[in-house]
């Protein structure tokens, strides 16, 4: 199953706008109906406010969703003419994900949740998931089904399965919304090891502006 | 560690619906046993009935004779060459050849082997008619010796004629090697010859020589030159044709009814064993079916499960395969017991009902092999695809 893309992957934006979306949003938007390109090592900071389109960008860059006018291309490539086996190449190697709905399997431990993604295209050991666990504070819920934990703990199991593979791309969608501010920090602190190590880039939607988020650009969606 | 089917298996509902599952696979089971048991039957049928099938080159060859009754009797039931040429130009006929005879007195002995001489009558038939013709059944003006086709139901009768007469019974192997003296008496003379029984016929009941040898002798010892024959052999594609029937008994003739009786005998089997072979392979396409359900139902009560593995990054192809995979062995095994209970009623058939006869293998036939062979991979291609229809539905 391991297919081996080596080179660092880039995304652009070439004038997306969604198809839903009122037209004011839009105008105001330093996103849609923009052209831009996002590269190696950057942290992108997206401050948009609920119904901006936030979470639906995160997924169009995701390849999701297709509702949008204009191209995203993953290194040149148009993302549109993908195909769910040419998406699953890209999303095992180059681009990973926490949702803001989260998008566990509630009925498999918290271990097998984690597994199932790192045995994809392991990228680290499966110690270092316990390890990872007990950094976030939930190593004791490792055994446990996934739709008896809180759902901070979840979030946090989200973040840990995010960092099991390779990836030049990060992209989180209020991954902190439910953690309290010294878990907030730590998780901040374990994306940005995972991430300096993998020499990748993050996107991180959110809110408000999330202050140790050491960002290099903050777009307002 | 390499990732497989049992990593996924927790995410999947595989497990459930149990009965759907083992309906599937026991329907398969017997779909696969009938088709396999049809087929060997088929060839069976075939390989047991070909020795006495009429059939040469996919024709039947049956011996017409006029019908001889009291309003005809004393009278001449020659076919005439009118005759011959209307049968000829029927369209469900594809050869007509007259049974040439002897106008002349045949008188044969066998010397001191078998000490018996008896008046018998001579044919002749065109080759192509003849279902055995050795190289050596010709004669040549001056050629002492002539070669007899001989029926086999003759020595037959004759064996059982023998010890009541005093007579030694013979095989078929000795009959060849006896020399026969021929005494053939005309009103223009006698001539003696040598003969030597060269094959015999399953299919013509009569004692053939060479047909020239038969055209020159009714010439000289009896001044005919023409057709004279009692009975012609038909050549036709069925002999149990409706229409053929019919224009012989239209014409009075009269057909050796045991011939045709055992083509439709042969017909009513093999239509048995076609309706068993469409009736199983109606039953694997109905297992099928119904394992394509539960493969539907598999993935509609794994479908959040199914889309998040996708979302993932799971491969739709990868995920088939391993998910297809998954019932390789299941498929191997269904259609291996098949062939394992196939093999053991050949081998029991072959064994207490015909007595171990070499007419019959005990093993089973490669073609029903081939077809078990052709039907594993049929089952996992058609798995194959289905699910992975199924997982790019989602």
């Amino acid at each position: 199953m391991a297919s081996v893309f080596l080179f660092q992957m880039q995304i652009s934006l070439q004038q997306i706008t969604p198809v839903f979306l009122e037209e004011n949003k839009i105008a105001e938007s330093a996103i849609w109906n923009k052209t831009m390109l996002f590269g190696k090592e950057e942290r992108i900071h997206i401050i948009a406010s609920s119904g901006r389109g936030k979470t639906s960008f995160m997924h169009f860059l995701y390849g999701l969703r297709n509702d949008y006018k204009g191209k995203i291309l993953y290194n040149n490539e148009d993302i549109s003419g993908f195909d769910k086996e040419k998406f699953s190449n890209w999303r095992r190697q180059h681009i990973s994900i926490i949702f803001q709905d989260l998008r566990l399997f509630p009925e498999q431990t918290v271990l097998q949740n984690l597994e199932i993604k790192r045995l994809l295209s392991p990228y680290h050991s499966e110690s270092k998931i316990t390890a990872m666990a007990k950094r976030l504070g939930i190593e004791n819920k490792l055994t446990k089904l996934c739709k008896t934990c809180s759902y901070g703990e979840q979030q946090r199991i989200a973040i840990i399965r995010s960092l099991q593979q390779p990836f030049d791309f990060l992209l989180l969608d209020e991954p902190f919304s439910h953690l309290d501010e010294n878990n907030r920090k730590i998780a901040m602190e374990l994306i940005e090891e995972e991430c300096e190590a993998r020499k990748a880039s993050i996107i991180l939607a959110d809110l408000k502006l999330i202050e140790y988020f050491k960002a290099d650009k903050i777009i307002y969606l | 560690m390499k990732l497989s089917f049992k990593h996924i298996a927790p995410f999947l509902n595989v497990f459930q619906n149990k009965s759907s599952r083992w309906l599937g696979y026991i329907g398969l089971g017997v779909g696969v046993l009938l088709l396999l048991c049809s087929i060997q039957m088929y060839i069976n049928i075939n390989q047991l009935l070909k020795d006495k099938d009429p059939k040469k080159n996919g024709f039947d060859y049956i011996s017409v004779t006029k019908t001889i009754t009291n309003d005809n009797m004393g009278k001449d039931n020659h076919f005439t060459e009118n005759d011959i040429e209307d049968i000829r130009s029927q369209p469900f006929i594809d050869g007509v050849a007259p049974l040439k005879s002897n106008s002349f007195k045949v008188m044969a002995g066998a010397g001191d082997v078998i000490p018996f001489s008896t008046y018998i009558f001579i044919e002749s038939l065109d080759k192509d008619f003849i279902d055995t013709v050795p190289p050596n059944f010709t004669w040549q003006d001056g050629q002492a010796e002539v070669p007899i086709i001989f029926s086999s139901d003759f020595l037959e009768m004759y064996n059982v004629f023998a010890p009541g007469s005093n007579l030694p019974q013979i095989s078929e192997k000795t009959a060849g090697s006896i020399s026969i003296f021929l005494q053939c008496t005309g009103h223009n003379g006698e001539r003696l010859f040598k003969a030597r029984i060269v094959a015999f016929s399953d299919r013509v009941n009569s004692i053939l020589v060479p047909e020239n040898f038969l055209d020159e002798l009714n010439k000289q010892l009896e001044g005919v030159d023409g057709i004279n024959c009692s009975r012609v052999f038909i050549k036709t594609k069925d002999a149990n044709n409706p229409q053929l029937l019919n224009y012989l008994e239209q014409k009075n003739y009269h057909v050796n009814k045991d011939k045709t009786k055992f083509g439709r005998v042969k017909q009513i089997l093999q239509t048995i064993v076609g309706g068993l072979t469409g009736f199983g392979i109606l039953i694997i396409l109905l297992a099928m079916v119904l394992f394509s359900f539960y493969l539907q139902l598999m993935v509609a009560r794994s479908k959040e499960n199914l889309q998040l593995l996708l979302t993932l990054g799971y491969s739709p192809k990868w995920l088939s395969k391993t998910v297809a995979k998954k019932w390789t062995p299941v498929y191997i095994i269904v259609v291996l017991s098949a062939l394992i209970i196939t093999e053991i009623g050949q081998w029991s058939f072959q064994q207490f009902v015909l007595g171990d006869s070499e007419q019959l293998s005990p093993f089973i036939n490669w073609t029903a092999l081939l077809v078990a062979i052709i039907l594993v991979l049929l089952c996992i291609i058609i798995n194959y695809r289905l699910i992975k229809k199924l997982l790019n539905k989602l």
